[in-house]
């Protein structure tokens, strides 16, 4: 008896995958031996249970685990000395930085980014920086998005183009989504339950493109008045599970200084000092945007520091 | 589920999965009259649904070309095509300074202030610069200009218009004295001409134009500014839900930054103010929340510091924080007349 027959009656019975799946074994065994075709439904049933057994993700053990994080997993930097601690294995391994922007309230600047740029370099654009210069501003790509139908075509792109890109060797490593916010709050209305579908998924597909391989994520958040008038991020409390790390930005009306407090971080506790902030394979939210370009160019620091020695 | 990212309506997905219809693949070959047999639905709904999903499909396929998904652009391209945008000039010279060269197109720019500070003035000769032609380091465009309030007055326009054609005409001879003359063939009356008055009398209507928009640039491509005076004055009536309000503007906001982007033109918007109380205190600041003052790439706030008129750059991602005065003369929009003063003395 051939497989695909066996699982074609299983497919005349259910449809899809998925109408198999929710039915419990026990009752299908059942349903199966009532069926004039037994024999074949049960080499069915076990066919497809196999197939799906072999679909899931690999089990990891801890020691699996930790080699990822320390091979496949890299700190960016932000540039600032105040909270950014620069681990020795940042973007050993990657062969060159790409980086995807949206850009929905600040239309992204290039002229900014060129000043950062200048200012990492550190040097005036003589031949050698010019050349260096249009390097990084050509491994930055931005895209601009204006609702999240779009965005959901820009990351399925990119997922699907990730063994291409390797073989260039020109990987993405950071995906910026500035603002996810301006974005998410359009759908979320206050009946239907569409617009927070479509908010998980969003939140899903970024945290799948930041594990499966390996890029940092960096999505910004806007703030809303909340108690006492303190501003607090908004999306609500759906979203705020959806991030790894969550950074607040605040500073005061018409003074320079800026400051950032953690929401949230899997290994600290409220409050507690930052250290390395950006990790491959995480997801952030971030309040406030204005110190978002100095942070893309940091993490080309290392980068400009490598050219610079190749060019000389 | 693949279809889920679809941009189609929850009732239309919801019938897609109850029929089976889960993957890209599974719509791929399928017939409108088919789907719309399985679905119970009619041939032309069908047809969008197959319509969007095949757009879908063939993002799937991995391009060879040059690795860029289409329409993103790098930031070295970007750089090279902002160089060569020229500003729309404010005719006040400090004004201009503190704003890079003046209004940037492809931004989305809001302007505010408490009444009589001089915003649709300052929209008006905004709408008169943007003619200015490339001879004399214009743009040569034309305006669209949408009124909530009724405040534009064409008596107004017509003598900021006269007085842009006489300095033009001064420009003029002062080249002449130099080598060459360029005609100032552009009359007050087509400047007139080219300014193209929406007036908006409630909020759907003001939905309904920004919708349109778009297809009125697509036939008007000359539009270099859409000025909006003002944004905020038939949402701050009678409307009650205000999460709504919040959706609504934010909606509009990006559609209008779409268009920014899209026709490489200058958006302007006009906003009111609103006293909040922060901090013990009672101050002015621009109205419609928190989650608006997001919306916005430039924030200009106007005000009077004592009997001059003022400027301030509260929020942009490249330029400094920075005042300038300038003020409001039967020409237009001028350089503060104290300033001058000020500097002649020094």
């Amino acid at each position: 008896m051939n497989n695909t027959s066996s699982i074609l009656c299983l497919f005349f019975l259910f449809g899809a995958v998925e109408d198999f799946l929710i039915h419990d074994l026990y009752e299908l065994a059942a349903f199966a031996e009532q069926q004039p075709t037994s024999e074949k439904l049960k080499q069915g049933i076990t066919q497809v249970l196999s197939i799906i057994d072999t679909q899931h993700q690999p089990w990891l053990n801890g020691m699996e685990l930790l080699d990822d994080a320390l091979h496949n997993k890299h700190v960016l930097s932000t540039g600032c000395e105040g909270f950014a601690y620069l681990l020795p294995q940042m973007l050993q391994r990657s062969t060159w930085v790409m980086l995807y922007t949206w850009t929905q309230a600040t239309l992204s600047h290039p002229q900014r980014i060129a000043q950062f740029v200048g200012h990492i370099a550190g040097r005036a654009f003589d031949e050698a920086g010019k050349r260096i210069f249009q390097r990084i501003m050509n491994s930055i790509v931005c895209h601009s998005v204006f609702d999240i139908f779009t965005m959901f075509n820009v990351l399925h792109w990119l997922v699907i183009n990730f063994p291409s890109q390797l073989q260039k060797g020109g990987q993405v490593r950071l995906l910026i989504v500035d603002s996810i916010s301006s974005l998410i709050t359009l759908i979320l209305g206050n009946s239907g339950s569409q617009g927070r579908a479509l908010m998980i998924s969003a939140g899903y597909m970024l945290k799948k493109l930041a594990h499966e391989h390996n890029v940092a994520v960096l999505v910004t958040n806007h703030t809303v008045g909340g108690e006492r008038g303190i501003p607090k991020p908004t999306l609500g409390q759906t979203w705020k599970s959806i991030p790894h790390v969550r950074l607040l930005l605040s500073g005061d009306h018409g003074h320079n200084v800026r400051s950032i407090s953690v929401l949230r971080h899997p290994f600290m506790l409220k409050n507690a000092p930052v250290k390395g902030l950006l990790q491959g394979c995480k997801v952030f939210d971030l309040g406030g945007t204005a110190w978002l370009f100095q942070f893309i160019l940091a993490t080309l620091h290392e980068k400009v520091g490598r050219l610079n020695d190749v060019e000389n | 589920m693949e279809v889920g990212r679809l941009p189609i309506s929850a009732s239309q997905r919801g019938k897609l999965i109850s029929a089976g219809y889960t993957t890209l693949t599974s719509l791929s070959s399928l017939s409108p009259s088919d789907l719309a047999r399985d679905l119970k639905i009619r041939e032309s709904e069908a047809l969008e649904i197959l319509k969007v999903a095949s757009h879908d499909c063939r993002l799937d396929q991995p391009e060879k070309s040059n690795g860029i998904f289409t329409g993103a652009q790098t930031a070295w391209e970007m750089l090279h095509e902002e160089q060569s945008f020229p500003r729309i000039t404010t005719s006040c010279a400090d004004l201009d300074n503190i704003l890079g060269g003046g209004i940037n197109c492809k931004e989305v720019t809001e302007i505010g202030g408490v009444p009589g500070i001089g915003k649709t003035q300052l929209g008006i000769q905004l709408a008169v610069n943007v003619q200015i032609p490339v001879d004399f380091g214009g743009l040569g465009g034309k305006a669209v200009y949408i009124d909530t309030e009724g405040s534009f007055m064409v008596e107004r326009a017509l003598q900021i218009a006269e007085a842009s054609v006489v300095d033009m005409s001064h420009y003029n001879e002062l080249l002449r004295k130099e080598l060459r003359t360029c005609q100032v063939e552009i009359q007050p009356t087509d400047i007139l001409k080219n300014i193209f008055y929406f007036r908006i009398c409630s909020y759907t209507e003001q939905i309904a134009l920004i919708n349109h928009l778009d297809k009125f640039i697509l036939e008007h491509k000359d539009v270099k500014i859409v000025i909006i005076d003002s944004v905020t004055f038939h949402f701050r009536q009678d409307f009650e839900d205000l999460a709504l309000r919040t959706r609504l503007l934010g909606g509009m906001a990006l559609k209008l930054m779409n268009l920014a982007n899209k026709y490489n033109l200058a958006v302007v918007i006009f906003n009111q103010v609103t006293t909040k109380h922060k901090e013990g205190s009672f101050q002015l600041s621009l109205a419609l929340g928190d989650s608006w003052s997001h919306c916005c790439t430039n924030r200009v706030i106007l005000y009077w510091n004592g009997d001059e008129r003022n400027a301030h750059i509260d929020k942009s991602p490249s330029l400094k924080s920075a005042s300038a005065p300038f003020s409001v003369t039967r020409k237009g929009i001028r350089n503060s007349a104290s300033n001058h003063k000020r500097i002649k003395l020094m």
